[in-house]
């Protein structure tokens, strides 16, 4: 196995430089070379499809969780009609686990818009809007005065950088609903709906905002467009592992001694990025790790000798990289009580359209609390595992996949745990 | 009582609706304006709402209610949001809820009696790498909870003291 | 032409088809909750599940692709797929519960889930005997449940508007209530509050359900969660028997359903007919049930020194012939009814013909404002274009009161002309008014003699609507001289089908003593020495399709095969609006 050399990487996205987010100080470090290079420079860029080509070279594996391949989703937008085209930038992150999209709104929020604003063009958007959780109040406001001074540097607009390429670019914020970050869901809170996902086909390419052609990316992975777009895709694609490549932000939290965002390339093992968070707490050992997001599949440590952070190596240990937010548990973590909360927060979550998840999530959680309290039976470690099947693929969003999953490998990675919660029962009645 | 949007307020939505090809995308902002405006979006508040913008006011209930965010009552005048969820819940995350409800004698989803506080159980905040945290009134974020610093926060916020926003310095990854 | 295989059968289908829809519309099925034929397909309630896949064709020649064995290979979709949004495509293969395990397997599954936090209250629930989610349960669901937690509990009993009560409880969320706000009636007042298995339909806070369509979401709801506040707990749906019929309270000529138990009509739901209501019905014409119950006239009234008393049959009859015979012809009015149907207005036409008496008029019954430009038309009688082609003189109020000035005998059919301010009772003073009616009126009131007729639940008769369309009704509630049991064409509920009349579920008084219109003009033509013998409504459409150009081809047997028939009106003195 090649090891990805990420101790001498140097971070593209939130780099250590002072005021970043301050536009002059974006510009004067090469920002918006890359958008003024795709409007004006005709010998590079033969119009938008070039712009899409690179994109889809680079292979940015979709930073949301679902890594899809950006340039391939650009690509099934239809041909522009003169009509509205949208570009929804998906800020929601809420994903337990996942906090790595606020830094860019902090840190280096131009860096984003440069993305999204090539991205406009490569799809001949007219509007983009960047939907940010409610809870990111102080982003919103960050992020609302990151575009306003892009608008007044003449970035954003009519006629941009004296090119015929227009486009308006507005902040929408959430109000409060995990379910949201869905990419339909979103389209339903812009239009200023409760958020329920959208029953596919259509595809948002062919209807998505008010009908009209609309692409979603997520905030990182458009961030990461302006480097493509300056530095070429074969830059890109040579970071990392090789299926799914280019910078990540790790987001690390849970039992580990400096938790937060790290910028790396992808596939790194996660024994390694353990130790960049500064090692387990307290000299405890690890037990287990989430690696991307709640909804992802449990690994126990055992699990982990030579498996890197990108798609491939985690499939083989049964495990997804989803958004990069690895929550690290060390030996005292309670594993009945982690999966009951992970179940709550599902079921809190569930938009309650589909009866698979809306009653399915319910049920779920009510059973592990009974666990929980020792009041279950082993037999009820078999329901809930049933009932993970009844759920899994039946519904409009993958919500009933995300809350199933924990819950099925929870239980089958740390069954002995689980059936040792459930007989204490049995043991207070004999 | 009547509630009645000011003459910035009514601009502020006009300037909302401009952003959107439609009326209906201004629901949600609207909502913010509102409760911003008067602290909640009650049923009287969502009907301002759907008068002003034109929307029936079944629509407006009905996004008001799907949205956790908006307070559907009359909260306190600081509300404590504590995410127990997952990386909240490792690092002590009930600790610190268990620890306030201790403080303020109310239980989580209360207001106290002299409805300086309400204390909330909430969903992931999005700030996992510095858990466990609050929110406070849908605004600052208060990171690095301990105990002392929990305490410390009702202290400031009873003496009224404006919140700080706590800047997390990004960690940059050494060599190992 | 393109083809689709489901469950092994090969079907051709043109146009677009959701998968559902065209397997109902082969008489197979598939279970369901949210769908519903008329309103957007959300595809929430996931019932409709089936697997679905695609033959293989190859690129180059056109042909289905085969594998070793020469079977066509199938590409299946990755997930099971519900049928009421998926599109038939050409040469696409759908397993359905009938031969599929899986298929089966998930939609038991499904049926679990939904019934976890459904209270089991089906011996209470109004909705029992005819709920989908019951029928579909025995069919398609779990024998037991192994949920053995709390149920989520939500408002019970909550009046959400004059018309409509909610058991949040009962709810499975499948939204039809909401959709048929915002999608058919528009008046967006139902909405879901809350969010996942806490959810349910309510109005804005302090707003009332009184949406004039209100109770079509009763109709649509698929579980006992919006209940009837009139019918709640009135009759279990297994009692009655339910009979199809027309609107009489409007010219829209919406089809209905008329469920009776015990000789009384209980309720009105509309039925189906895409040419006309779709699936829906105003809440006004479901009052209507009262009036083929209330306030009958039963056994004929005359008026003795100012006193109203019973008569007989024959006196009734006797009485009329005499006055008819005496008095002159010029001097004797016939008002005819857009309120009665083709054949009673044909049947009392004929009989003034024969006699030699004037044409018939009429006065149409228009109530402005009352239109919506939806399933409700100013004109509220259910035949003005039926009295119109049957080519009676058409008069305004005015024209009407000139009309009775001259006259001394005046025949009233069914026309409550006092009430509805057309004339006075002081304009009728001092001539013999003879009126053919149903219901007690303050028209009634003044007539010197009342003959009671039948309703339009009483008897098999035409309406033409608004539109032109001439549509008919059955007997849905038997009179003093009907019965069931004979009459092949009447429905019949378990109690009219186990039992006899001496059990003490039978109420005799329900019957009323009244007759269909044209008897009693069989009756006058017999005591006048006309030779008139009508036998009933079906062979006086055949009489009328014959002999009036306007109803050439209507008959009821075209009728019932096409659900009405479109006819030929002169648009500019259509009422519709």
């Amino acid at each position: 196995m090649s090891t990805v050399d990420w101790k001498n990487y140097t971070p593209v996205l939130l780099p250590d430089i002072k005021d970043l987010h301050k536009i002059d100080v974006y510009t004067k470090n090469g920002g918006y070379k890359a958008l003024k290079s795709v409007l004006t420079d005709k010998k590079k860029w033969e119009g938008p499809k070039a712009v899409i080509e690179e994109v889809k070279k680079a292979n940015i594996r979709g930073r949301g969780g679902a890594g899809f391949n950006a340039g391939l989703k650009w690509s099934f937008m239809p041909p522009a009609d003169g009509g509205p085209r949208y570009l929804a930038c998906n800020g929601d992150e809420s994903e337990p686990g996942t906090f790595k999209d606020r830094k860019i709104f902090e840190y280096n929020p131009h860096v984003f818009i440069e993305g999204a604003l090539i991205a406009a063009y490569a799809m001949e958007i007219t509007t983009i809007y960047v939907y940010i959780r409610g809870e990111y109040k102080t982003y919103i406001d960050m992020m609302e005065k990151a575009i306003s001074d892009a608008y007044d540097k003449g970035y954003i607009g009519k006629n941009i950088l004296g090119s015929t390429f227009s486009v308006d670019f507005y902040v929408h914020s959430g109000a409060g609903a995990y379910i949201c970050g869905e990419e339909t869901s979103m389209l339903e809170s812009l239009e200023g709906k409760r958020g329920y996902p959208r029953v596919k086909p259509p595809f948002p390419a062919q209807k998505g905002l008010w009908g009209r052609p609309t692409t979603i990316n997520n905030i990182e992975t458009l961030s990461h467009v302006t480097g493509v777009i300056n530095n070429g895709a074969d830059w890109f694609s040579s970071i990392g592992a090789p299926t799914h490549p280019g910078p990540v932000l790790y987001g690390i939290s849970g039992h580990v001694n400096n938790p937060g965002v790290y910028e790396l390339p992808s596939g790194v093992p996660i024994l390694d990025l353990i130790e960049v968070a500064g090692g387990m707490r307290n000299g405890k050992i690890l037990k287990a790790i989430i690696p991307g997001g709640s909804s992802t599949p449990v690994l126990r440590a055992d699990q982990l000798d030579g498996i890197t952070m990108d798609s491939d190596s985690l499939r083989t240990v049964g495990s997804m990289l989803g958004t990069a937010g690895m929550v690290v548990m060390d030996e005292d973590t309670d594993m009945v009580d982690v999966l009951w909360r992970i179940a709550h927060f599902y079921h809190h979550e569930s938009c309650g359209q589909c009866t698979p998840c809306r009653e399915g999530t319910g049920w779920l959680e009510k059973i592990l609390l009974k666990i929980k309290n020792g009041d279950g039976e082993v037999r009820d470690l078999d329901l809930l595992l049933d009932l993970t099947t009844q759920m899994e693929g039946r519904t409009i969003c993958a919500l009933a996949d995300a809350a199933a999953w924990p819950v099925r490998f929870t239980i089958n990675r740390f069954r002995d745990e689980f059936e040792a919660r459930c007989k204490k029962k049995s043991h207070a009645v004999a | 009582m009547a509630y009645e949007f000011t003459k910035e307020d009514l601009q502020e939505i006009e300037t909302i609706k401009a952003k959107y090809p439609e009326v209906m995308p201004a629901t949600l902002p609207a909502l913010w304006v509102a409760q911003r405006r008067f602290g909640h979006v009650e049923p009287e508040v969502q009907r301002l709402v759907a008068e002003t913008l034109g929307l029936p006011e079944a629509h407006v209930h009905g996004v008001a209610n799907f949205y956790t965010q908006y307070y559907k009552e009359k909260k306190g005048k600081h509300v404590l949001d504590v995410c127990t969820c997952l990386s909240c819940q490792l690092c002590g995350g009930y600790d610190i809820l268990h620890h306030l409800e201790e403080k303020l004698g109310i239980k989580a989803g209360e207001t106290t009696e002299d409805g300086t506080f309400t204390l909330n159980q909430v969903e992931c905040l999005g700030a996992c790498g510095y858990a466990p945290m609050l929110q406070v009134t849908n605004d600052k974020y208060v990171n690095h909870l301990t105990k002392e610093k929990a305490d410390e926060l009702v202290e400031k916020l009873k003496n009224g003291d404006e919140l700080e926003y706590e800047q997390i310095k990004m960690p940059q990854h050494k060599n190992i | 032409m393109p083809e689709i295989f489901i469950d092994g059968h090969r079907y051709e289908f043109e146009g677009e088809h959701k998968v559902l829809q065209f397997i109902q519309d082969l008489g197979k099925e598939v279970p369901f909750f949210c769908y519903h034929p008329s309103m957007t397909a959300p595809a929430n309630c996931r019932q409709c599940m089936v697997k679905a896949g695609q033959y293989m064709k190859s690129r180059e020649t056109g042909e289905y692709e085969v594998d070793e064995n020469g079977d066509r290979v199938i590409r299946w979709f990755p997930k099971l797929q519900t049928s009421c949004n998926l599109m038939a495509a050409d040469g696409m293969v759908i397993l359905t519960q009938e031969t599929d395990e899986q298929v089966k397997r998930a939609q038991k599954d499904n049926l679990e889930l939904i019934l976890i936090n459904h209270p089991l209250d089906c011996p209470i629930c109004d909705q029992a005997g005819e709920c989908p989610l019951q029928i579909q349960t025995y069919k398609y669901g779990p024998e037991g449940s192994r949920f053995e937690v709390k149920k989520v509990h939500k408002p019970k009993r909550i009046q959400l508007g004059p018309r409509v009560v909610l058991d949040a409880e009962r709810c499975i969320n499948c939204t039809r209530c909401t959709r048929f706000t915002q999608e058919i009636s528009k008046t967006h007042q139902l909405t879901i509050t809350s969010r996942g298995d806490k959810n349910y339909p309510t109005t804005a806070p302090g707003r009332e359900f009184d949406d004039p369509y209100s109770l079509n979401t009763v109709d649509i709801c698929p579980v006992g969660a919006l209940t009837s506040a009139d019918f709640r707990f009135k009759a279990r749906v297994w009692e009655m028997n339910q009979t199809p019929s027309i609107d009489i309270t409007n010219g829209k000529g919406t089809n209905i359903d008329l469920w009776t138990r015990d000789n009384l009509i209980l309720r009105v739901t509309p039925r189906f007919n895409a040419d006309v209501n779709d699936h829906w019905m105003p809440d006004a014409g479901r009052e209507a049930y009262k009036i083929f119950n209330e306030n009958r006239i039963s056994r004929p009234q005359q008026k003795l020194d100012g006193e109203k008393v019973l008569s007989s049959w024959n006196n009734a009859i006797a009485t009329l012939s005499e006055q008819i015979e005496d008095t002159d012809n010029t001097k004797i009015l016939v008002i005819a009814s857009p309120h009665a149907s083709v054949e009673e207005n044909y049947a009392l036409n004929k009989y003034t013909n024969l006699l030699g008496l004037n044409t018939p008029v009429f006065t149409p019954h228009i109530e402005e404002g009352t239109g919506d430009g939806f399933l409700l038309s100013d004109d509220v009688a259910p035949n003005t274009n039926g009295c119109r082609l049957l080519g009676f003189k058409e008069l305004n109020k005015s024209g009407i009161c000139k009309e009775i000035q001259k006259a001394e005998l005046v025949l009233i059919l069914n026309d409550n002309l006092v009430d509805r301010s057309v004339i006075t009772a002081d304009q009728l003073k001092n001539k013999f008014v003879a009126v053919f009616a149903t219901n007690n009126s303050e028209t009634s009131e003044v007539a010197d003699l009342v003959i009671p007729i039948t309703t339009a639940a009483e008897h098999a008769a035409s309406y033409v609507n608004v539109d032109g369309r001439i549509q008919r009704t059955y007997r849905a509630k038997e009179t003093k001289y009907t019965n069931r049991r004979i009459d092949l064409e009447m429905s019949e509920g378990r109690l009219d089908r186990y039992g006899t009349n001496f059990d003490n579920w039978v109420t005799e008084d329900n019957k009323i003593d009244c007759m269909p219109m044209w008897e009693i003009v069989n009756n006058l033509a017999d005591a006048t020495g006309i030779d008139i013998n009508f036998r009933g409504g079906r062979e006086i459409m055949d009489e009328i399709a014959s002999s009036v150009s306007n109803f050439s081809g209507v008959s009821f047997a075209a009728m019932d095969e096409h659900a009405g028939i479109q006819l030929s009106i002169k648009k500019e003195t259509s009422t519709s609006k």
